[in-house]
């Protein structure tokens, strides 16, 4: 798999094989658990304040969801615009998408990390492969990703 | 027509600062740390260098006061945080 920044600011990503791109394709809809874990995690408390618990709930947590999901539907877009090549699947993420797939990135890694219960320990353990328990390719999903999101950030540096 | 006793008013006028409050952002093993520092940097228009040291704060201490101010500002910054998936709080400035 090859990461290019193009001449227009572009990343693209290209001879994606098909494992890898089948977790690019499970990104939005990792993003979009609806574990209460996930849940908590996303919108949590601005303060001890009750009150202020209260209209955070009411105001700005429907804003935050509008947010991610907006950007889950950028990413879902750019996906379908896969194309399919001899040497695998390639993409590109314009400029103006970079935001939208670092949110989505984010809202992944950090919804894999809740339903798994990991914690800084689990995320810096070495991956041992291993078809019979999840839990490895759960911590696969978070570093590919997470590698991704570094290339992001790079390129807005 | 009748004279109207108008009873004297007293004003005062209070003047002073509101209380100032605290942003925090709390650390997070899952949220990775270049990611943390390009936030601070768009939300709260933090230079590089500054952007890396409130990361690195949150990262070794578990928590960085990264703006202090009113609490209009204060709430609208959490929420932009929180829109980065980041822990973010305020709280009331200890005084003095």
């Amino acid at each position: 798999m090859k990461f290019v920044a193009t001449k227009e600011g572009a990343l693209a990503l290209e001879e994606i094989p098909p494992v890898l791109f089948g977790l690019l394709q499970a990104i939005p809809l990792r993003a979009a658990s609806e574990d209460p874990r996930v849940e908590s995690r996303f919108y949590p408390a601005p303060a001890l304040d009750a009150l202020l618990v209260e209209d955070w709930k009411s105001f700005v947590r429907p804003e935050l969801q509008e947010t991610f999901l907006s950007a889950r539907e950028v990413v879902l877009a750019d996906l379908c615009g896969t194309l399919e090549t001899e040497g695998g699947f390639s993409m590109k993420i314009p400029p103006n998408h970079m935001d939208p797939w670092l949110s989505t990135l984010n809202q992944a890694r950090l919804a894999i990390a809740e339903e798994n219960h990991f914690g800084e320990k689990d995320l810096s353990e070495e991956i041992v492969p291993d078809s019979s328990d999840p839990r490895p390719l759960a911590l696969f999903q978070i570093s590919f990703y997470g590698f991704l999101q570094e290339c992001l950030v790079k390129m807005q540096d | 027509m009748p004279a109207i006793d108008i009873p004297e008013a007293e004003t005062r006028e209070k003047t002073g600062l509101a209380a100032p409050w605290n942003v925090i952002v709390h650390n997070d093993p899952v949220n990775l740390m270049s990611y943390v520092a390009l936030a601070f940097r768009k939300v709260l228009g933090f230079s590089k260098d500054k952007a890396q040291k409130h990361m690195l704060e949150v990262h070794h201490k578990g928590r960085s006061i990264v703006w202090t101010g009113g609490r209009e500002k204060a709430e609208f910054y959490v929420q932009q945080l929180h829109s980065h998936l980041l822990l973010a709080t305020l709280e009331p400035a200890p005084e003095g």
